[in-house]
């Protein structure tokens, strides 16, 4: 009974650390509300039945995410449809942006959905979760040195966008 | 030897927050230095703002429902390989006494409390990997049905079973509430939207075309909520593959 209980509550802390964290990053990998519910849904699922394997709780992000990512590239990468939705989801604006600067933001927002996978996923491991470049190198399993290009090339996609086509710009061209 | 203006770009284009010393060094080198990384840490502000979506509250809610499905059964291990004896000579026993008569039920409620019994939480258990679509259509057809892709996507364990007026299938369905069994009954009719509870569970019936669909839930799960994508993509009456 009381392993029970200690599983549930171990299993309990991790959902309330990190599922907002892989809802993110699920929903800048793929773009959709209810995928990346279901996508969050399933990592929990599978981490729950594999809990026991979990010995280092320090490791428990890595973990998710490498739950997360194969459940993604197995089930879930084909059923990704072509629009996004994410729009719907995310943060109000509490402070009071100025009209540029929230056009500004939804540039960025629809340039971060047109990166190119190999670019957005170092990115999102990078300011999503804090990965340091050598955690983001262990996760995708590509060098450091790969990586840290990775991240400069996506900023710089990101930079230029914002550059050329200030807040009117057409995204497309670019990527 | 220190870093040039165009490697400390790169460096801060890749990690922007990077404080080890050598790059403080190079910040504090020269003003263009110290501008670039303002720069780099107001885009890093503007990226940060940019990805801040969240999820609704029901999410961390229905994940932790999951966890009120049972452990994986380590610690009980010899309890568990008792149980399997018991439940393989349960289930010849079964299959003898069906090959004799079969099996009758006084009311649907009856049946579901008894299939359950038999076999949900096993079936829940077992349900890890989704089932292909190939599988799905096979067992589906032979009952004169289809299964949609709304819900063919999301069956994570498929196979016959019996049921009041002949053969069914007893689905293991992934939901964000959890795991939720569904039990097609391709020949019997049910009160449409009746919610029978038996044990710990409860059932939403629903009436198809042909045939009628039990939706299984613990009670914590709204297992009513799933009966429009039942209707619309359990299609009856087909012909089979």
């Amino acid at each position: 009974m009381t392993i029970d209980t200690d599983r549930t509550e171990r299993f309990n802390r991790l959902a309330e650390a990190y599922s907002t964290d892989l809802y993110r990053y699920a929903m800048w990998i793929c773009g959709n509300d209810a995928l990346a519910k279901d996508l969050v849904q399933e990592t929990f699922l599978r981490a729950w039945r594999a809990l026991d394997n979990l010995n280092d709780v320090s490791a428990a992000k890595s973990w998710l995410i490498t739950i997360l990512r194969r459940e993604y590239a197995r089930t879930f990468e084909r059923k990704v449809p072509k629009f996004t939705d994410v729009d719907k989801v995310v943060v109000p604006d509490d402070d009071e942006l100025e009209p540029d600067e929230r056009a500004e933001r939804e540039l960025l927002r629809k340039g971060i959905m047109k990166l190119d996978k190999k670019y957005r996923e170092p990115l999102l491991l990078q300011v999503v979760f804090g990965h340091s470049c050598a955690e983001i190198s262990e996760q995708l399993g590509t060098s450091k040195s790969a990586v840290m290009t990775q991240l400069f090339r996506a900023r710089e996609k990101l930079k230029l966008l914002l550059q050329k086509d200030g807040v009117t710009g057409n995204v497309h061209e670019l990527f | 030897m220190s870093m040039n203006f165009s490697e400390f770009k790169k460096l801060l284009g890749a990690d922007p927050w990077n404080r080890d010393s050598e790059t403080l060094r190079a910040r504090n080198s020269a003003p263009e230095f110290e501008q670039a990384a303002a720069d780099a840490e107001a885009f890093e502000n503007k990226l940060q703002s940019a990805l801040l979506v969240q999820p609704s509250p029901d999410l961390l809610e229905g994940i932790k429902t999951i966890s009120q499905e049972p452990a994986r059964q380590r610690v009980w291990m010899p309890l568990a390989l008792a149980a399997s004896v018991l439940i393989a000579f349960g289930a010849v026993g079964i299959v003898w006494k069906q090959s004799m008569q079969p099996p009758q039920w006084e009311s649907i409620e009856a049946y579901l409390a008894d299939h359950y019994a038999h076999d949900g939480a096993a079936f829940i258990e077992r349900a890890t990997d989704a089932v292909s679509e190939q599988e799905i259509n096979r067992i589906m057809a032979s009952l004169n049905a289809s299964a949609g892709q709304k819900l063919s996507g999301r069956v994570t364990f498929i196979k016959y079973c019996p049921t009041p007026d002949g053969r069914g299938a007893h689905m293991v369905v992934s939901t964000q509430q959890g795991p939720v069994t569904i039990i097609f009954m391709p020949e019997t009719n049910v009160i449409d939207g009746e919610m029978v509870e038996f044990d710990q569970m409860h059932a939403y019936l629903v009436n198809l075309e042909h045939g009628s669909a039990a939706i299984i839930g613990q009670r914590s799960q709204a297992v009513k909520s799933l009966e429009s994508m039942v209707r619309t993509a359990i299609k009856t009456g087909e012909i089979g593959a």
